[in-house]
């Protein structure tokens, strides 16, 4: 899909955002994704064209960061954290149970093109493992029984809120205009630190230090 | 500058004291020791980047230790600073041990296999500083291989560091960052951009440094092993940047070509058409005796004796002249220049086989003969002014240099010029947009200090006026001036005094004085005293009937813009051709007589600074004679003798005659001409060689052709819309004598001009329009 001016009016408005234009590449690489789901080789060239690199330099960095598909992914792109903490409280045994449930390996996409399964790493919510992330937003303390829930309601396109973060789980597509700076109103909503991650903290207001 | 003041810093590695100039970092202060510490990713000319951590070492400032092994290529000297390296430390040595361990634990076992094995620092430092086990025993990772990042340059990933010396060298010196590396983690790789190959004018250099096999270059790949090569230091014959070389020769025939280690030139860089255009001296149509044309016209070949005979009766008989191309060597156009007055008798010598004029003539023997401006003072300069003159295209290391110090302290460039080039984009330069054969009415725009440099190529000749208006503006501001050609003989045919107002050293032709210099040192009475005429007056001359003679050595008729009476007067005349292959002249020679290519043979170059470039025959067994020893033979034939039997007798009389120290000679103004107004669909023409295009060098190495830009016709917006037109479309353009049709792209170049390669695939100016630039021609939608 080629850019319509107005995709191209607002990545100049991203580039006016920073005093050095190669600065704006990773926002620019999200938005192209919001437009087209991934990074297709004409994004890759207009943002090089846009920001004066060559388009080597835009691909390196669209290759290195995960966040980047250079191939379309579903709908909802679902991520089941496999490092070491989430793995020993069942991310491993959800990992299993989703592709087994979807039909689906890893990277894979369903048929229907509604969910796409991808294992990823550590993503800082250790507290509350297992973890499952869906365009980035979490699902905390889940099940090989809560996970499925889950992909069976994005299939059935009224997609389960995340547990913690905005009230409404976006679209891949939307969530990476939000990753580009584009505000969807739900910045504000739901629990950020949850009292997991704060128990450390009040124990030690408590004075509890010893 | 020479007088700065170099803190000094004193630190101990491994027990021994060495003082370094602050800033230096530890791996350098250990080299001044004689330590060497392993590394891969660390190289003097690039920022330093830690990526390969083959460089651990332990290292304590005023008692207090670093907790870990640190990466001594990233970590300046400082006072205070014990070092102790994997030769004293046996927690250094350790480290370096695993990190050894690591990098080989997806290393492919293709050594025996690897075009770098024999000299290849991994298998050199794994063999130093490794171990001899490994405690990896998995499987280990692959990748296809190799593949093609260009037509010349091959990856195979699995053999790869991942030190990012390649990729550094790309954007930090070549400024071309077409190689990245992409993905992360295990997967991690060099890379280009599918459709983005890595064609650099550089890319060679990457294939030099890389420290590994990873990148290799196609036309070498599999062919030899380092250890049955034979090395021999070399000077470049492409252009007049001066690189010193290194030629490598199997068995009789040159293998690769690397750049050399030159600080004050080259640095450690080159070009890839000095590093690959070296086919044309194995092509299988090299002349390889010599040929007499018969009774019933036709070329035969011929014994020596015969040949050199026929030559001299041949030139005895009338009154000749001399064409000498611009990539003799400085012997070998001395040579030409003292046969031309001692067996000929004459100054009608002139070794601009290429668009040239009386203008030119005279700047060259009162400005450039005198010239002293050098690499060096590019890197002290406060602004650069670049006329008439591509660096990137024309001389490759002079843009090296300048944009060495673009990336370092942002130095001004401004270029005058018609189109806005890759390569002055790349240099940030302030672009002066003027008609092509206006230049000179910019110049009083630039502002200009002593400190200044202003480099003018060859081309700037082609602007009526121009190369007076800059000597004067040099003169006025005492801004250091430069004149760049582009090939590797023209400084040198210079001083040799290949040209016919100029004897060697720069001594001019009109003062009596020099004449009797001159006719001294070599013996004979006396000098001609009449000024010589130029290539283009030779050949008209030829074609009048008052030169009947010609001896023509490495000119191409299609080099300058009246080849036709070039031709004309080829067959006119009685002409005695030394060339190393068949070209328009030796078809129509009379005599021909086989020289030696410059790897055969030894001599030197002067680069454009006017230092000199020795080089040493690489292949020692050639049969091919130089020039000047051919030239020797028909002068003895002639009972005119020059006495320049070697290489080295030419060298040593050419440096016992010295530079000329009286006044040279004085340089006047030549007017401006003013351009003529233009119909509508009608441009003036402006061209430039690219570096990598069909000159006759570079002929046989069809990997590094695949990397040459791709030929355009550059117009600007306004007369692409005019014309109705957009990017990739086809273009015609044509004047009376032909018309080339090539894709369009809309760029920044002045709207009165059209660009077009001069000499590229389907973009031969001179032969198609008989012009190359400052002519009107017709620019239509094809
Ligand atoms: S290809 Fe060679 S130079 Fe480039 S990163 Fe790999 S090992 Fe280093
Ligand atoms: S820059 Fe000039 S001298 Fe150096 S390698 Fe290239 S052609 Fe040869
Ligand atoms: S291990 Fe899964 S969030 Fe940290
Ligand atoms: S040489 Fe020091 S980290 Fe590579």
């Amino acid at each position: 899909m080629a850019f319509t001016d107005k995709d191209l009016q607002v990545m100049d408005s991203i580039i006016n955002r920073y005093p050095r234009k190669r600065s704006a590449i990773m926002p620019l690489l999200h938005y192209a994704q919001s437009r087209d789901g991934f990074i297709t080789s004409d994004g890759i060239e207009t943002i090089a064209k846009k920001l004066d690199l060559e388009t080597a330099e835009v691909s390196a960095v669209a290759t290195f960061y995960t966040q980047y598909k250079r191939k379309p992914v579903g709908e909802y792109h679902v991520g089941v954290c496999t490092n070491t903490l989430c793995a020993v409280m069942g991310g491993d045994e959800i990992f299993a149970g989703l592709k087994d449930h979807l039909g689906i390996e890893n990277d894979g996409v369903t048929a229907d093109g509604k969910v796409s399964l991808e294992h990823i790493e550590c993503n800082a919510a250790c507290d509350f493992a297992p973890v499952v992330m869906a365009n980035w937003e979490f699902y905390d303390n889940q099940t090989v029984q809560s996970a499925k829930d889950l992909v069976d309601s994005m299939r059935a396109g009224k997609p389960k809120a995340p547990t913690r973060g905005p009230d409404v789980l976006q679209n891949w597509k939307e969530t990476s205009a939000v990753l580009a700076g584009i505000n969807d109103g739900h910045a504000n909503e739901g629990v950020q630190a949850g009292a997991p991650t704060l128990l450390g903290l009040n124990i030690s207001k408590k004075g509890a230090r010893g | 500058m020479s007088n700065e003041v170099v803190d000094m810093i004193t630190v101990v590695i491994d027990g021994f004291e060495v003082s370094v100039p602050k800033g230096t970092l530890v791996i350098r202060a250990a080299e001044k020791l004689g330590i060497q510490i392993p590394r891969f990713c660390d190289h003097p000319l690039l920022d330093p980047v830690g990526a390969c951590r083959q460089c651990l070492v332990d290292i304590e400032i005023n008692g207090r230790a670093f907790p870990k092994p640190q990466a001594s290529c990233t970590i300046p000297v400082e006072p205070g600073m014990i070092v102790k390296t994997q030769l004293t430390s046996a927690v250094a040595k350790k480290a370096q041990e695993g990190v050894m361990e690591m990098l080989l634990i997806n290393h492919p076992l293709d050594c025996p296999v690897c075009d770098k094995g024999g000299e290849c620092p991994l298998q050199n430092q794994a063999m130093s500083n490794g171990q001899s086990d490994s405690r990896f025993e998995g499987t280990k990772r692959t990748f296809e291989k190799p593949i093609h990042i260009s037509s010349q340059v091959l990856l195979d990933r699995e053999r790869c560091v991942l030190c990012a010396r390649c990729t550094r060298f790309s954007e930090q010196i070549a400024s071309d960052p077409f190689i990245t590396l992409n993905e992360r983690g295990a997967l991690q790789q060099v890379g280009i951009y599918e459709k983005q190959p890595f064609e650099s004018y550089f890319s060679g250099n990457t294939v030099q440094i890389c420290p590994v096999g990873a990148l290799t270059g196609a036309s070498y790949r599999f062919r030899a092993r380092p250890f049955d090569l034979v090395s021999t230091p070399s000077a470049c014959e492409h252009c007049a940047s001066g690189c010193s070389l290194r030629t490598d020769v199997r068995r009789g025939k040159t293998l690769r070509r690397l750049a050399g280690d030159d600080a004050e030139v080259n640095e450690e860089w080159n070009c890839d058409k000095g590093r690959w255009a070296f086919k044309y001296v194995t092509a299988a149509d090299r002349l390889t005796h010599p040929m007499v044309r018969n009774a019933s016209g036709e070329l035969q070949e011929a014994s020596w004796p015969e040949a050199i005979a026929a030559a001299a009766a041949g030139l005895q008989k009338t009154s000749a002249a001399v064409l000498v191309g611009g990539r003799a060597s400085v012997e070998d156009a001395y040579g030409y220049s003292k046969f031309a007055r001692v067996t000929l008798g004459t100054n009608n010598i002139d070794f601009r086989s290429r668009i040239s004029t009386a203008e030119e003539r005279d700047f060259i023997a009162s400005t450039v003969v005198r010239a002293k401006t050098t690499y060096r003072d590019i890197d002290r300069a406060d602004s650069v002014l670049l006329v008439g003159f591509e660096p990137e295209e024309e001389s490759p290391i002079v843009f090296l240099r300048i944009h060495k110090q673009v990336r370092k302290r942002a130095l001004k460039v401004t270029a005058i010029a018609s189109k806005l080039s890759i390569g002055n984009e790349k240099l940030s330069a302030n672009f002066v947009c003027v008609a092509p054969g206006s230049e000179a009415t910019a110049l009083p725009s630039v502002a200009l200090t002593a400190q200044s440099v202003i480099l003018v190529g060859e081309r700037a000749c082609e602007s009526a006026g121009l190369l007076s208006a800059i000597a004067a503006l040099a003169e006025k501001t005492g801004a250091k001036l430069a004149w760049i050609p582009r090939r590797a003989g023209e400084r040198g045919a210079i001083a040799a005094g290949a040209i016919g107002n100029l004897l060697p050293g720069g001594r001019p032709v009109a003062d009596a004085s020099a004449r009797v210099d001159v006719a001294a040192a070599w013996g004979v009475t006396s000098i001609p005293s009449s000024l010589g005429l130029s290539s283009d007056e030779i050949i008209a001359a030829v074609n009048k009937g008052t030169i009947g003679a010609l001896v023509v050595g490495g000119v191409d008729p299609l080099d300058g813009e009246n080849h036709h009476e070039m031709l004309e007067a080829l067959q006119k005349a009685f002409v005695v051709s030394l060339e190393i292959r068949p070209s328009a002249v030796t078809t129509l020679a009379d005599v021909v007589l086989p020289v030696a290519a410059v790897t055969e043979k030894s001599g030197s170059f002067l680069d454009w600074e006017g230092r000199s470039r020795n080089f040493e025959a690489a292949v020692v067994d050639s049969l091919q004679r130089s020039d000047v020893r051919l030239l020797s033979m028909i002068a003895d034939e002639m009972s005119k003798p020059i006495s320049l039997s070697t290489v080295k007798a030419a060298s040593k009389e050419f440096a016992s005659l010295g530079n000329w120290d009286g006044a040279p000679s004085a340089l006047s103004l030549t007017s401006v001409q003013t351009v003529s107004a233009l119909q509508a669909n009608e441009a003036l023409l402006t061209s430039w060689r690219r570096l990598l295009d069909e000159g006759s060098l570079q002929q046989g190495e069809e990997n590094l052709a695949g990397t040459a830009r791709k030929p355009v016709v550059v117009i600007s917006p306004k007369r692409a819309a005019s014309i109705g037109v957009t990017d990739g479309e086809a273009v015609r353009v044509s004047n009376s004598h032909g018309a080339i049709v090539l894709p369009v792209l809309v760029e920044a170049i002045h709207d009165d001009a059209v660009w077009l390669p001069r000499n590229s695939r389907g973009s031969h100016l001179l032969a198609t329009f008989g012009v190359a630039s400052g002519a009107v021609v017709t620019v239509v939608k094809d």
